[in-house]
């Protein structure tokens, strides 16, 4: 099967450049048989690279350490799950992984619109597989999961302990779910441009997977959030590592064409603008690769340098050069067919909010590769941390959640005054009393005021738009208020899924404001001391240390402290916080250690204590983070993925249609009766 | 023209071609992934950071005030964390406890904050900061971003305005009526009706 996977590999690269070849061809020829045979050499790689995964998880599965990834990333121990998981925990199975799925998606992708978009598919399937082509020939000439040792170690070096974690296990997959997902957006922008059909019909058929790669996207941002908080043992989730921001890059980009291209749909405008987006968000997906293989910029998360990362930046060059060339020789196909009426309007209001996000996407972009050019103009290595990232960032996000209000609350093509005082009045109140409010409860910190003040706007908006709505159903149907909010949700999924996500986003930010009020304490306890200190909220905690244990389970040493928590004098349970060194079969240390960090967690606050090391026999040197909210940005996260759902789950054909009524007519002269049904 | 069972013949007989071909064998060099940074030695990266106690010194902040400044440092040991952080958290790191020692020397002979980053700063360069210090070339690094905000709020703005100008021409205007026929009006009234 080993054997059989590695062969595979071949004929995949083989065959995706088949496909690529005769897909273009056929395209241009308008050759309806090669055009076929490109569409098959399509699902032949998917077979061919199905192969060779299986191959690889055979060599996972059966220990085989005579091939070098299996060596590096497992050992005899190792627990199964971690065993098949470690299938993504070095380089080039990942780099596997990532051309398993895009093979997948590319199939799915043909497969579904094997009798739509017959003009633009043979483009499609060109443009998939010639990306397919760059893995497969990177995973086969570069970074080969199945390269051999001259010799066969008596067991391997295990999983890093880090990458021994639930979330690891899940996080990798949707993140490269996510980043893959933009590939088929882009292929289908390519194909647009190239055959020139410019017009909605390519923005229909990626919709779905732009939504797609966004919630993935989401789900595994979020995940690596949590993993990082409760793995890595820094006392946060979010550093601004390079890697975790080259995560953020192509989300904040598909949110903006999330956005934009409701704007393209409905008034046939920004036509350049999503496409520009659509490449970007596909651009910066390969560029975070690059940043995580290529050693170019150092990361807490960096693989190992390889040769891999010239091939990503070879790949990039040409890929912008392809496209900027492409856009550049069609601008006038992409003129658009309306013009904006208003700077007050809907579709003002989603070109600010493209603005902010693309913004944002700059700054953290310009940060990430600060270093580099700092060091390149001034010969002076620097370095770019949270710092400078939040102080760069933390008045666009603002800005970005104040517009986040005010978006779905103006009409399209143009708000009168009356519009705008009927939609503005309850929304504006509330923020106004909500940040007097958190005002006078003490909190004086000017973005975390800030912060909850415009939360509560788009929290005002949103109750406002779903009671508007749930009305005009109670009303028309004579339906009761519990039934009319589903049916209300079924209706129109977009537009009331896309409030979920805004309704996540407020929890997350609210999170995120919570570290304002974070405290940290550095503590040594001997066996018998205790410690007390005293968080934001004005609680008194005291640790008493139960000494240190040490032991073996698995495959690694422990040393322990458990400490026994009170808050205000009131028992508090029990935290416990691990020091692991992970060892192979025969014993010997594998890694450095790592941290088990020990989280006491309510919506209020987390206590996370870290066990950061033993001085002598049994003085633990510990530290506790009181960390206020940061339940919230898992359900925030959560928020935001179920209405991503919301939004992709689909609609059937007779509701399709007639929103689809709806949406052409102009909002303003909608009968009075059902005016909150009709638009996005 | 290939036919298929040529297709099918030959693509197998080129991946047997392709993994036969002989490939550089590297034994000893086993592939390290990194999650907590390279963890150099201290001996590697670390330099003494020492300055003359000021006369009749006392400490010159508290131990949180110390702590705070501990998150402007930079830990050397390449895990992209700050030195209270890495040395809070990982005992494997014998930088971060170096340079903390170096913090407490500096504290404790009655130097400010300012002075201290300072003479990090002299000793291991602008990289030991966690943020670019706010002058020169970093101030582009600083402002570009709203720099770049500005242009395209401009760039919007003329476009908004040419829009609109344009549509002012050319456009349709704004109809008083309702942009539907009465009999369409009623056939969505009814689809609505019969929607619920």
């Amino acid at each position: 099967m080993i054997l059989v996977g590695e062969l595979s590999l071949w004929v995949a690269l083989l065959m995706a450049a088949w496909a690529a070849t005769v897909s273009f061809a056929g395209g241009q020829m308008r050759r309806a048989d090669l055009i076929e045979s490109g569409e098959r050499a399509i699902y032949a790689t998917l077979a061919m690279v199905v192969l060779a995964s299986l191959g690889l998880w055979t060599a996972l599965l059966t220990h085989d350490f005579s091939i070098k990834y299996v060596a590096s990333f497992t050992s005899a121990n190792l627990p199964k799950i971690y065993t098949i998981t470690a299938f993504w925990g070095g380089q080039s199975g990942s780099l596997l992984f990532w051309a398993l799925i895009l093979s997948i998606y590319s199939a799915i992708a043909l497969w579904t619109n094997r009798t739509r978009n017959r003009e633009l598919m043979p483009y499609v399937s060109g443009t998939l597989a010639l990306i397919l082509v760059f893995f497969l020939a990177t995973i086969c000439l570069g970074s080969n999961p199945f390269e051999r040792l001259d010799w066969i170690p008596a067991d391997g070096r295990g999983l890093n302990p880090q990458l021994q974690n639930p979330g690891m296990a899940i996080h990798p997959p949707n993140l490269y779910l996510g980043y893959v997902g933009t590939s088929i957006p882009f292929a289908f922008a390519i194909a647009a441009l190239l055959t020139r059909r410019l017009d909605a019909e390519w923005l229909a058929a990626v919709r779905r997977w732009a939504l797609l790669a966004w919630f993935f996207n989401t789900v595994g941002i979020v995940l690596g959030m949590w993993w990082a908080y409760v793995e890595l043992g820094w006392g946060g989730y979010w550093a601004w590592d390079p890697v975790e921001n080259a995560s953020l890059l192509p989300w904040l980009v598909n949110t903006a064409f999330l956005h934009s291209i409701m704007v393209q749909e409905k008034r046939g405008m920004l036509r350049k603008w999503n496409v520009t987006l659509v490449v970007s968000a596909f651009l910066l997906s390969i560029f975070g690769t690059f940043i995580t293989r290529s050693g170019v910029i150092s990361s807490v998360h960096s693989f190992a340098q390889s040769p891999v990362g010239k091939w990503f930046a070879a790949f990039l060059v040409v890929a912008i050069a392809v496209t900027a060339y492409l856009v550049s020789t069609r601008l006038n196909d992409l003129k658009s067919n309306a013009q904006l009426e208003s700077m007050i309007s809907r579709e003002a209001a989603f070109l600010y909010n493209n603005l902010v996000l693309v913004g944002i996407a700059f700054s953290v972009l310009w940060g990430t590769l600060f270093p580099i050019i700092s060091e390149a103009v001034r010969g002076n290595k620097i370095t770019v941390g949270p710092p400078f990232f939040n102080t760069v960032n933390i008045p666009l996000g603002l800005l970005l959640l104040l517009l986040t209000g005010i978006g779905p609350l103006i009409a399209w093509r143009r708000a009168s005054v009356a519009n705008l005082r009927r939609q503005f009045i309850i929304p504006v109140a509330t923020a106004i009393t909500t940040g007097l409010l958190f005002f006078a409860l003490g909190v004086h910190n000017l973005p975390a005021l800030l912060s909850y003040t415009f939360g509560a706007l788009v929290v005002a908006t949103v109750v406002q738009e779903f009671y508007k709505g749930v009305i005009a159903r109670h009303r028309m149907y004579g339906e009761s208020r519990l039934i009319a909010l589903p049916r209300l949700i079924a209706r129109n999924r977009r537009r009331y899924g896309g409030y979920i996500v805004h309704l996540g986003v407020v929890v997350v930010f609210a999170a995120f404001a919570g570290l304002a009020f974070k405290r940290e304490f550095d503590l040594t306890l001997n066996a018998g001391d205790s410690r007390t200190v005293t968080d934001a909220w004005g609680h008194r905690w005291t640790f008493l240390s139960q000494g240190i244990s040490r032991y073996n389970v698995l495959n690694r040493e422990v040393t322990a402290i458990a400490l026994d928590v009170t808050r205000d004098g009131k028992p508090a349970g029990v935290i416990t916080s691990e020091k692991r060194q992970h060892v192979d079969s025969r014993g010997a240390p594998t890694f450095e250690p790592s941290t088990e960090v020990g989280i006491k967690g309510s919506f209020k606050q987390d206590v996370y204590v870290v066990l950061a090391g033993v001085r002598g026999v049994d003085a633990a040197e510990i530290r506790v983070t009181f960390n206020p909210l940061v339940r919230w940005v898992w359900l925030g996260g959560a928020l935001m993925a179920i209405g991503g759902l919301v939004v992709m789950w689909p609609q059937a054909d007779r509701q399709r249609v007639q929103s689809g009524y709806a949406a052409v007519l102009k909002p303003q002269h909608v009968p009075e009766r059902i005016p909150d049904l009709v638009g996005a | 023209m290939i036919t298929r069972r040529q297709l099918v013949l030959a693509i197998p007989a080129l991946g047997l071609g392709a993994a036969a071909f002989p490939r550089r064998i590297r034994a000893a060099q086993v592939a390290v992934q990194t999650f907590n940074g390279p963890m150099a030695d201290a001996g590697e990266v670390y330099h003494p950071v020492t300055l003359p106690s000021k006369p009749g010194a006392k400490p010159s902040m508290t131990d949180a005030e110390r702590d705070e400044l501990e998150h402007q440092i930079h830990c050397q040991c390449g895990c992209n964390l700050d030195v209270y952080t890495c040395r809070t958290t990982d005992f494997a790191c014998s930088v971060s406890p170096a340079m903390h020692a170096d913090v407490m020397g500096l504290v404790a002979g009655g130097h400010s904050a300012q002075e201290i980053l300072a003479a990090f700063r002299s000793v291991y360069g602008e990289r030991v900061l966690m943020a670019p210090v706010r002058s020169g070339f970093n101030l582009l690094g600083y402002t570009m971003p709203f720099i770049a905000l500005g242009a395209g709020a401009i760039a919007v703005a003329a476009l908004m305005r040419r829009w609109k100008s344009h549509a002012t021409v050319v456009g349709t205007p704004l109809s008083p009526h309702v942009d539907a026929t009465e009999s369409e009006l009623a056939a969505l009234d009814a689809a609505v009706r019969h929607d619920r």
